[in-house]
């Protein structure tokens, strides 16, 4: 076994244990999940040098029948998104033993949370589109798991399901990109498929490069696949933060530039990446601007950054929107887990409207949001600085002038909401009800069914995984910082990735330097608009009745999130219904149960009328059988017998 | 003295139509199945005669065989004729069809 199978399978080693021995292992299952994650990410980076080395480290599983050789590989790729979902998520993990420390169910909850690392490694880790398909296919039911984890809550139950159904649409079109590229290339490896991607006929190409996007569509909810991104939050926090945010939904950005040798040959199916990309991530972020709930605010805004991400790798400025994802992985999942502290804190209590004023209360919480919301917004040598910047100058480095100023306003957004949440948690007067001796970072029974109501998890459990999680947020856009023409992110990627056609020699409108300077303007502008609305001391005397107003007088559109769900839901869960009503009441009585009852009745005439030949009378069957070996031997003595 | 092969099939021709008749003519089960027992031997016959004719061994194997699912058939035979004949106290065949449904 190689050191690349023991990273891929421990976390599914680790999954069937804790799933096995989940009820004597009970809070011991987080510490042994925990272990098995971190173990990976240390195997992962013993790797690092042999993945980077081109071509990367191979490795042949297994043939299934000719044309299906299964395999594991490490590039650049793989392994940067091996680390992400190891480490991240192996803080994730650290955090969840603090967070989930008082739900009966915690050992289910690392076996699902394992379960899902191993399906994440599998999708990423896999050199052939199959076993690709089955690791996409299998994040989508930890996914569901996750979820639907406090499956005794209804809504846990429907956002499960809403977000199975939707991501099942892309697999299906994942499925069909699949079959596409298995008929004409006759094999299912990257190597041989992106080997003889030139070849292939136009018309194909797009048609996998669709089919592709909406896998990635429906996984990294890009309009207008998005509505199970923010039911999704019913799920525990840190599901919310490993899955939701870091890992998962970034799949569909995984999923393109793995496949940018198909899509670099598609100047249109890149155009459709790049404006669907663009239309979420101003979306997302118009929506993040309406939301009262904490958890939706970071998942429209997740949406929105995914948005980002998507443009970059759509437009053909892959570096960069792998850029973005890896500055995203660490500050959205910080946000979150920020997030989670607070609900904790506060019993619970999502809304916030109910809070306010928790600057002085739940300091280390206030400064790992603001240092996460700095990242998020592009503040100045943040890690979102730079890899915000890389994409939205990418778009107009590849000839996409209209999707920049989408970025460019979209940052401006963005500083708008996500310091309106700032504003609203940590300033002015607390709206909310807990006491304040009850209010702390102190995992609180967070469950009805939760036991043991005296024991608390040590505070710092829930602290570390989110203090360790600040470095990167500050500094890992460094990485991108160019000596002498090129940065170590260039350098780590190599020749990965085929270079689009860059604008060299044509003459921008903007520089870089004009651009970044104008994107810090707008978000300059954001956070003044924000501070004038929710943060002004004003303002904030007056909060309570100003939000009940301002909940009374929101525009539809915004309450309904543009009426998406109503839209799908008229377009095809009403027909879809309606049609099974149809045939419930008409095909099913008399066309099915019609059959069968014809059937029934077929067999009983006929019974009836060859009753009559069976006389019971001895001699007469011998008669019959006589006759019939007559008429045999008649036949093959006088026409059959002659061939 | 050798006999042609077709005097052979000629007597198992006429063994078996006497089975036949007897087994759709006579009412007796006794006789119809002495008439069965006819009708087998005179496969039987016919079997060896083609084996002797050709050489080959396969028709006095196949005669073993029929010899022995005969005598098989004869006593479950019979002794469904002396079930018959238990509940019935007379032996007819056509008595029999008072078993169909």
């Amino acid at each position: 076994m190689s050191v690349l199978d023991i990273l891929w399978l421990l976390p599914l080693a680790s999954a069937v244990l804790i799933w096995a021995l989940g009820p004597q292992l009970r809070r011991t299952a987080g510490a042994l999940g925990t272990a098995a994650v971190l173990a990976s990410f240390v195997a992962a980076l013993t790797l690092f040098s042999a993945a980077t080395t081109a071509p990367g480290l191979h490795e042949t599983l297994g043939t299934w029948v000719p044309g299906f050789t299964f395999g594991l590989q490490l590039d650049p790729l793989s392994l940067l998104w091996t680390l992400i979902i190891t480490g991240v998520g192996g803080l994730i993990h650290l955090y969840s033993i603090g967070y989930m420390w008082s739900d009966r169910a915690i050992a289910r909850f690392f076996a699902y949370m394992n379960f899902f690392v191993f399906a994440m490694l599998t999708l990423v880790l896999s050199d052939n589109v199959v076993g690709l398909l089955v690791g996409w296919g299998l994040v989508g039911l930890a996914s569901y798991f996750l979820i639907g984890f406090w499956f005794y809550k209804p809504s846990a139950v429907a956002a499960a399901k809403k977000a199975f159904v939707i991501n099942v649409v892309g697999d299906v079109g994942i499925m069909f990109a699949v079959f596409a590229l298995y008929a004409s290339t006759a094999s299912i490896s990257f190597a041989d498929i992106f080997a003889k991607a030139g070849a292939l006929p136009p018309g194909i190409l797009l048609l996998v490069c669709i089919g592709l996007f909406i896998g990635a569509a429906a996984k990294s909810a890009q309009v207008p696949l998005h509505t199970w991104l923010p039911d999704a939050m019913e799920g525990p926090t840190p599901v919310s933060a490993l899955i939701h945010a870091a890992t998962m939904v970034t799949a569909g950005v995984y999923l393109v530039a793995r496949f940018a040798p198909l899509y670099s040959l598609t100047p249109s199916g890149q155009e459709l990446v790049a404006v669907i990309g663009a239309i979420t991530m101003v979306l997302g972020a118009v929506l993040g601007i309406a939301q009262w709930d904490i958890k939706r605010i970071l998942a429209y805004s997740t949406m929105s950054q995914i948005g980002y991400m998507i443009l970059g790798v759509g437009v053909g400025a892959y570096q960069a929107g792998v850029l973005h994802f890896f500055t995203h992985a660490f500050f959205k999942a910080q946000l979150f887990l920020t997030a989670g502290l607070i609900i904790h804190a506060l019993h619970d209590e999502q809304d916030v409207r109910k809070m306010g004023g928790l600057r002085e209360r739940l300091p280390f919480a206030f400064w790992a949001m603001l240092i996460g919301t700095l990242a998020i917004i592009g503040f100045p040598y943040s890690s979102g600085f730079y890899s915000k910047d890389a994409v939205i100058y990418g778009a107009l480095e590849h000839g996409h002038p209209w999707l920049y100023v989408a970025g460019v306003l979209t940052a401006g957004i963005t500083a708008y909401y996500m310091f309106r949440m700032i504003f609203l948690v940590f300033f002015g007067p607390y709206r909310g009800d807990v006491p304040d001796e009850a209010l702390a970072i102190d995992p609180r029974p967070v469950v009805p069914h939760a036991e043991d109501h005296g024991s608390h998890a040590p505070a710092w459990l829930m602290q570390v995984p989110v203090a360790v999680l600040m470095v990167p947020t500050i500094v890992a856009g460094y990485v991108a910082i160019a000596h002498d023409g090129s940065s170590p992110w260039t350098r780590f990627f190599g020749a990965l990735f085929p270079v689009g056609e860059v604008a060299a020699g044509r003459a921008l409108p903007i520089s870089e330097v004009g651009s970044t300077l104008l994107v810090l303007v707008l978000v300059a502008c954001g956070i003044l608009v924000a501070y004038a609305r929710y943060g002004a001391p004003a303002v904030q005397l007056a909060a309570v009745d100003r939000l009940r107003r301002e909940t009374v007088t929101m525009p539809p559109a915004l309450r309904h999130a543009f009426w998406f769900d109503d839209l799908i839901d008229a377009a095809i869960v009403h027909p879809a219904q309606a049609l099974g009503m149809a045939i419930a009441r008409f095909v099913d009585p008399h066309v099915i149960d019609a059959a069968v009852r014809d059937l029934v009745w077929l067999a009983g005439a006929l019974g009836v009328l060859f009753r009559k030949l069976q006389t019971g009378l001895v001699r007469g069957y011998a008669l019959t059988i006589v006759i019939g070996a007559a008429a045999f031997i008649a036949y093959f003595a006088t026409l059959g017998g002659r061939p | 003295m050798t006999v042609d092969v077709s005097n052979y099939i000629a007597l198992s021709a006429v063994m078996f139509f006497i089975g036949v008749a007897g087994v759709v003519l006579r009412r007796n089960p006794l006789i119809a199945l002495m008439a069965i027992e006819l009708m087998l031997n005179a496969a039987n016959l016919a079997l060896v005669a083609f084996a002797r004719a050709w050489a080959n061994n396969a028709g006095h194997v196949f005669v073993f065989l029929v010899v022995t699912v005969a005598a098989a058939e004869a006593a479950i035979g019979l002794a469904i004729v002396v079930a018959v004949f238990r509940r019935a106290k007379n032996v007819d065949v056509d008595e029999v069809a008072r078993l169909h449904g």
